[in-house]
């Protein structure tokens, strides 16, 4: 079976500077990996390059299986690949209910799947007719996190999504997505500031650090305090 | 807690680099200037006709990239102010007469005018709220109005032949493209100092985000009515200098097609280049002169398809793109930003704060309903100085909400709030920041365009008058703006744009900005959300200082327990838009309501 993310040599940047220097990174699947590090050592340009959203200036990403480097963002998202941006995505117009429809790629499905979601997010389906775009912040991104689900992706990228959502939400949120690597073998690459909760979910984790890993391991007891201390916590 | 440098100085130049900085520009005015004086002996009559005319609607040009480019307000109407100058020059030889006297009567009643209506139409377009959308159909009507105004005027507009005839200042045509070469010249340079300058680049944070300068106490509304009334002031002035030398006025000349024209100039020459818009319109008009007698229909063709591949090939116009070849071409970095110092600012007595036993903020019954669902059902406590309030609850419980309400007066449904004794009532945003609140959004909002550095100034503009024309070589700013930029890494990017920050940079500047502030009131919603642990920590420490050691007031929306329990004096829970807790640290903690809605089990009690 074909690694479910494989990056190699991946070097990236915006106009002025380069972010990602020759960057190599796997995921299997069925696999979490937590990316950390602090703030703009890359962490989402690698995602954005990923998706095709920043053109890879050297190396090259396979997704599933296929080379995707230098393919426009709407090739790549064709792929059952989910992305969860940390700006909210959310299409701030439509209502809740839309905006999961969007994450599906057959409609059919969308009964079941919400049923799926409500166990999840109980908030969503009591909210389907609201306009997204008043929700609240956190609710926002609970639904950033199901519209990704909906669509049963075999490989999800997560940048932040931790961020802004009450202690309950976050808990409940690290028992839905290990579930979902247990149950449907999805693979994810889980970027986040609260070392914890990614630790607690993740099966190897990763160091960034000015665009490069300079530590990779397995998520043992007792790793913690080594990556506080990678990240000079 | 830690001891901070405060003078991160950086390696300065100041005086070598601004002298680098003005040379070129003035070498440049120089020899334009030195061009308009000696070139229309060598020109042929037709050219240096036509050039005068051209100067006049590149000075025009420049109004609109002034509007357009620079501040975002996509105008048509600026063509409209060109005619009322005009058209004052031709009603007044025509009517009464020529004379000096007259014609700087002409002058004065042209410019008053326009300026006049442009503070109408400033006023109509450019109310708090009003859409961009909105302002710009307004200044399509103006032009639209203008010209039926003359269309309809009978014999004393000339209607639809306007006015022609009259006598005017008897100079040769050399003497008039002096005049008008001068104009430009100079105009271009004011502009162009003004552009650059410190307040100038308040026009480009309009542009990026309108909101976070409201939200900096800047009255963006003035701001822009402002600046029509005197782009169309100098629209009106070059209006009437194409009077005199032409002496003929027309419809045509205050129309929307004009105005739209003047558009398509400024795109093609690359809006917000200021240099860009006078070449275009330059070597548009003259070309369109010379080929549209020789090939009428086909040159309205060929300009129209123009129009398309460059917009197309070059969305930011020509002079931008020649700009980064050229830089491709010398192989050179960017040239080197001014070096800047920053520098502490003298601590100022907050905002309101002079009496004692004044409460910092006080809420009576606040409610906000979106349609029929209710975000707040009547919120009423108060907060005092040296209290660092955090505001906890599920999502959605009104958090947010409850923060708009306290820094926009327009936002809320029902019930009065005070910022430090002074009810807030409809004030608006920046009106709310005089009365000493401080907002930092939920979402890093910020600059995209503007550098670190730029924005700290923007930010400072309430405290620190910014130059219409220099751009300063030090930076003040208060000692705890420079604590948040140091402890982040900020003051090492100074000369870096927002947009390439990572999303806790930003975070970090918007959070810097607000303190540079200096409120007395501080609302931060989720402040150090996309931060490191320890950036985290030295963020605390510095709301703890501003609280305990400057008598601020913080109101908190953080889900970071443990961030919560390390900083706050006190604890208000907010769950589905009511108050359900308001009590110590431990009291809320230790709550089994807290733990029930809000918490969950690994959480709550633990430390």
């Amino acid at each position: 079976m074909p690694a479910a993310l494989e990056v190699s040599g991946l070097t990236s940047g915006y106009s002025g500077a380069v972010v990602l220097r020759g960057l190599s990174l796997a995921v299997q699947p069925g696999e979490i990996v937590a990316l950390l590090g602090k703030n703009g050592m890359g962490k989402s340009t690698l995602l954005k390059t990923i998706m095709g959203l920043l053109p890879a200036r050297a190396g090259s990403v396979r997704l599933l299986g296929d080379d995707v480097t230098g393919e426009p963002a709407h090739r790549v998202a064709r792929r059952p690949v989910a992305y969860t941006p940390q700006e909210r995505a959310l299409f701030q117009d439509l209502s809740v209910e839309q905006n999961l429809q969007l994450g599906l790629a057959d409609a059919r499905g969308f009964d079941a799947q919400l049923a799926r979601i409500g166990e999840i997010f109980p908030v969503l389906p009591t909210r389907l007719k609201q306009r997204a775009g008043t929700l609240s912040g956190g609710e926002q991104k609970m639904l950033l996190v199901a519209r990704a689900l909906m669509a049963k992706p075999k490989l999800m990228l997560i940048d932040e999504i931790s961020e802004g959502l009450q202690p309950s939400v976050i808990e409940r949120l690290a028992v839905v997505l290990k579930a979902e690597r247990d149950s449907a073998g999805t693979a994810m690459l889980v970027i986040e500031q609260n070392v914890g909760f990614a630790l607690s979910i993740a099966d190897r984790y990763a160091v960034l650090k000015m665009g490069e890993i300079v530590d990779h391991a397995a998520v043992v007891a007792g790793v913690a305090a080594h990556v506080a201390d990678q990240l000079g916590v | 807690m830690a001891d901070l440098p405060l003078s991160a100085a950086l390696p300065a130049a100041p005086l070598r680099t601004k002298r680098r900085r003005l040379a070129l520009p003035a070498l440049l005015t120089v020899i334009a200037l030195t061009l308009v004086l000696g070139a229309p002996e060598l020109l042929p009559t037709y050219l240096v006709n036509t050039l005068i005319r051209a100067f006049l609607y590149a000075a025009v040009a420049i109004t609109v990239d002034v509007l357009w480019g620079y501040t975002g307000i996509l105008t048509f109407g600026q063509s409209a102010f060109f005619g009322m100058g005009a058209y004052a020059a031709g009603l007044v030889f025509t009517h009464l007469g020529f004379s000096p006297g007259m014609a700087l009567f002409a002058l004065a009643a042209g410019v008053a005018v326009a300026m006049l209506v442009a503070a109408l139409l400033g006023w109509l377009a450019f109310y708090p709220g009003a859409s961009p959308l909105y302002g710009s159909v307004m200044t399509l009507v103006l032009p639209i109005v203008v010209s039926q105004l003359l269309y309809s005027g009978g014999n004393f507009t000339g209607s639809s032949s306007g006015l022609s005839g009259f006598e005017s200042f008897d100079l040769s045509i050399e003497a008039w493209f002096r005049i008008a070469g001068v104009f430009l010249v100079v105009l271009t340079g004011a502009v162009w100092l003004f552009v650059r300058s410190d307040g100038g680049k308040i026009l480009e944070a309009i542009r990026d985000n309108e909101q976070r300068c409201e939200y900096l106490g800047i009255n963006v509304s003035r701001v822009k009515v402002v600046l029509m009334i005197a782009c169309a002031g100098i629209a009106a002035v070059a209006g009437f200098l194409f009077a005199c030398v032409q002496m003929v006025v027309a419809p045509e000349y205050a129309g929307f097609v004009f105005g739209t024209e003047l558009l398509m100039w400024v795109a093609l020459g690359g809006r917000g280049t200021l240099i860009g818009p006078v070449l275009g319109t330059l070597v548009l008009d003259v070309t369109t002169s010379y080929l549209s007698g020789s090939l009428p229909f086909l040159w309205k063709l060929l300009s129209g398809l123009a129009f398309v591949i460059v917009i197309v090939a070059l969305p930011q116009g020509f002079t931008p793109a020649l700009w980064s070849s050229m830089k491709r071409w010398r192989r050179q970095a960017a040239a080197p930003l001014a070096a800047l110092e920053l520098q502490t600012a003298e601590p100022r007595p907050l905002a309101g704060l002079q009496g004692a036993g004044r409460h910092a903020l006080a809420l009576q019954d606040v409610r906000k309903n979106f349609g029929s669902l209710q975000v707040l059902q009547g919120i009423s406590f108060h907060a005092d100085p040296h209290e660092l309030l955090s505001l906890v609850g599920p999502n959605g419980a009104g958090k947010t909400t409850l923060m708009r309400c306290i820094a926009d007066g327009a936002e809320r449904s029902a019930g009065k709030l005070w910022l430090n004794d002074h009810e807030i009532k409809r004030a608006p945003p920046f009106a709310c920041v005089a009365l000493g609140a401080g907002r930092k959004f939920q979402n890093a909002n910020v600059f995209e365009t503007l550098t670190v550095a730029q924005a700290m100034r923007v930010a400072r503009t309430r405290h620190a008058r910014p130059s219409l024309w220099r751009r300063s070589a030090v930076l003040p700013l208060p000692a705890a703006a420079l604590q948040v930029m140091q402890a982040t890494g900020l003051d090492q990017h100074l000369n870096l744009p927002a947009s390439e920050l990572s999303h806790g940079m930003k975070q970090a500047l918007e959070l810097a900005m607000v303190m540079a502030l200096e409120p007395s009131v501080l609302l931060l919603d989720e402040p150090t959300a996309g931060l490191t642990k320890p950036e985290r920590t030295l963020i605390g420490q510095i709301l703890v200082d501003l609280t305990r050691e400057h008598a601020l007031c913080v109101l908190l929306v953080e889900h970071d327990l443990d961030f919560v329990r390390e900083i706050s004096s006190r604890v208000i829970v907010l769950h589905q838009g009511r108050i359900v807790l308001d009590g110590t640290v431990d009291e809320v903690v230790q709550s089994e309501l807290v733990r029930a809605v809000y918490a969950g089990g690994a959480h709550a009690g633990s430390s």
